[in-house]
């Protein structure tokens, strides 16, 4: 493989280790990471500053990452940089290594409560990663 | 070379195909001239397994799920077929570059798909009543026989219960009625719970009529329940137009020509030329005939007749009904673990028919949620992709989607026009416009409500109204309206296009009404009985 090749490849793995571990919060099998960086080559998301700039601070911790992605959840929907996690989300739900994450189960009553506290953390993250998004915003202009 | 046959069917698709069977089997000798596109990556990658199976057990499920090149993984399209999974993309395939549409306010869906559109249909079988026939220009007694021997070619199943007036009529040539899913059961007996204060509202909610088998037919299998209805036909137990078409192909008095898009004809005294442009040479080819019987989808035949009667007009009418979609969600089914065995069609229609006359009548076809994977669902929701995951896999069995089709007439602001364009690959391009007046709006936005209002009632939360762009239903008609005076650009009863001598039309361009309940059995019964009248008019 070329340098250049195996350094965007490099990449592209790093990047499926920091989303598995924001979506599913565990590392991720070698399978999954390979996936995406096919689907990365195949798909050719291109950033502008900002959005590297985005994606740059996403990639820095999972916390990061969900505060950012929550607020562009309300703010950009479109935005590219979400374009990955989703890729990611897809890959990791056609993999027989997580299907325990998307099929549907029996859940007790009061698994309500926990649907609960998720959504109110789901704001709280947004709010957060507005603050963020908003600050990377004012660098750019 | 030039090629001669007595009997030329243009299309493959759900008319084409019947068209074409019904000539056959009177042992009249056939050519059916197509583009035939197939699917030649995801058939033999999909194993026979059902969905839970296979999403537990098979590692290289990512290839038919999200695609070769992840086209299965949709972002930002609003193109109509965008919602096809990868193994049923090739169903478009070709129709940007060969058959090219131009249009704001229009996106119809076609396909040079061997087997057309077909290949997608939901299977939703109805029979239209007296009225709705009348209204369409067709002869009732005809279609009723006709309905019966199509019945018994694909293979229907149903029940009868308050939905049959709607869907199955006086058909008698019905299998078993499927096994119902627990999602839309709750739907079921709360409908039949309640359904006196319904009723008296002219709401009606009933199983539906599909074209799925539930008993072993010839070499096609009963349904087994396998949950990858938009994925794969392996167990052939649903019903596609290539399936009559490979029963076809292994008759001697039948010729199926792939690779043929059909430019125009041109009648003369010995009979009709068929000029082709084969699309692997791109080389132009001249068939020859008797009878020419064109079905390439209602747009398809606007462009031949347009460039066979000389641009003479380039205007025509068209209908298409207006479709949206709303997902519910169903209470009684939270934290509930979705069955293994299932299948992922509309069993369930709830139809609104406040007048009581089985006319204009409102239709939702009901579906629960799982095959088409939970990821599209998470896009949906203003949360990240983490926390939304969580929620929606708890939601999921809780999903209803009503589907929700309203009758359609035509109008000066609804119509297709062809141009010359030297660039395009037929040097010609269709553009249109679909607009609905303010009156059919408000008609069609206080029919939405009333279905919502009977949705709540049987225990369905509506969450949003998705409407698709004109021509999201798929349904296409009204291009060469039906009459009997042999005006230009109309279709006489019988089928005959007027103005000519021996070309006909067996797909749904003479209709001059849509009703809300699903096409595609009427446009079989249809093709049928052109067919039948092709062979009369010898």
């Amino acid at each position: 493989m070329h340098p250049r090749l195996m350094e965007k490849n490099n990449n592209h793995i790093f990047e499926a280790e920091q989303i598995g571990l924001y979506l599913l919060s565990g590392s991720i099998q070698e399978t999954e990471k390979k996936i995406y960086a096919d689907a990365m080559q195949k798909l050719n998301i291109s950033f502008s500053e900002y959005e590297q700039l985005l994606w740059n601070k996403m990639l820095k911790n999972k916390w990061n990452m969900a505060c950012i992605d929550a607020a562009l959840a309300v703010q950009e929907p479109s935005n590219p940089v979400r374009r990955k996690l989703f890729t990611m989300l897809a890959i990791l739900e056609a993999s027989p290594n997580y299907t325990s994450y998307f099929l549907s189960r029996k859940f007790s009553i009061f698994y309500l409560f926990k649907i609960g506290i998720i959504g109110f953390r789901a704001i709280l993250r947004a709010l957060v990663g507005i603050f963020i998004v908003n600050t990377i915003k004012r660098k750019c202009n | 070379m030039q090629l001669n046959y007595d009997y030329i069917v243009v299309g493959s698709g759900a008319t084409g195909a019947i068209a074409a069977h019904s000539l056959v089997e009177e042992g009249v000798i056939v050519a059916l001239l197509d583009v035939g596109v197939e699917d030649e990556t995801y058939k033999q990658i999909i194993p026979s397994k059902d969905f839970i199976s296979i999403r537990k057990e098979e590692s290289d499920q990512h290839r038919y799920f999200l695609g070769k090149n992840y086209e299965g993984i949709p972002w930002e399209s609003t193109k109509v077929g965008s919602q096809l999974t990868p193994p049923r993309n090739f169903l478009t395939q070709l129709t940007d570059k060969l058959i090219s549409f131009e249009s704001d306010s229009f996106k119809p869906m076609e396909s040079m798909a061997k087997g057309g559109l077909g290949g997608g249909w939901g299977l939703g079988c109805y029979v239209f009543s007296n009225p709705e026939l009348q209204a369409i220009g067709l002869h009732e007694a005809e279609m009723k026989k006709a309905y019966e021997a199509v019945a018994s070619h694909i293979g229907v199943s149903g029940t009868r219960d308050d939905g049959a007036p709607y869907c199955l009529g006086d058909l008698q040539n019905i299998m078993p009625v499927s096994d119902l899913e627990q999602n839309l059961s709750g739907v079921y007996s709360s409908y039949n719970n309640q359904k006196k204060s319904l009723n008296k509202k002219g709401v009606f909610l009933g199983r539906s009529a599909l074209a799925l088998l539930t008993e072993d037919k010839d070499t096609r299998s009963a349904v087994q329940y396998k949950d990858m209805d938009f994925w794969s036909d392996k167990d052939q137990s649903a019903y596609r137009s290539w399936m009559t078409i490979e029963q076809l192909d292994k008759k001697t008095n039948f010729v199926y020509h792939k690779n043929c898009l059909v430019l125009k004809f041109r009648e003369h005294e010995n009979g009709i030329d068929v000029i082709v442009k084969r699309t692997d040479t791109n080389e132009e080819q001249i068939f020859s005939c008797k009878k020419l019987i064109l079905s390439p989808g209602v747009l398809g035949t606007a462009r031949i007749v347009i460039r066979s009667f000389e641009y003479k007009k380039e205007q025509l009418p068209v209908i298409c009904n207006p479709y949206c979609y709303i997902p519910c969600i169903q209470w009684r089914m939270l934290g509930k673990e979705i069955e293994q065995k299932k299948t992922s069609l509309g069993q369930l229609v709830l139809y609104l028919d406040e007048n009581k006359n089985n006319y204009d009548v409102g239709m939702a076809a009901l579906f629960s949620y799982r095959s088409l994977l939970l990821f599209k669902l998470i896009k949906e929701t203003p949360l990240n992709f983490s926390d939304a995951r969580i929620i929606m896999q708890y939601l999921q069995s809780s999903f209803t989607i009503a589907g929700i089709h309203h009758p359609e007439k035509g109008s000066d602001t609804k119509f297709i026009r062809m141009k010359k364009d030297a660039g395009a690959y037929t040097g010609d391009v269709l553009t249109g416009q679909y607009i609905l007046s303010d009156q059919e709006i408000s008609t069609n936005s206080l029919r939405e409500k009333k279905i919502k209002s009977a949705l709540r009632t049987l225990g369905c939360q509506p969450l949003k109204t998705v409407h698709t762009p004109h021509g999201g239903s798929i349904h296409y008609a009204g291009t060469l309206p039906f009459n009997d005076r042999g005006d230009e650009y109309t279709i006489y009863p019988n089928g005959k296009l007027a103005g000519t001598k021996n070309v006909f039309v067996a797909d749904g361009s003479g209709f001059n009404y849509l009703p809300a309940k699903g096409l595609t059995f009427t446009l079989m019964a249809n093709a049928y009985n052109v067919a039948k009248n092709v062979l009369k008019n010898d």
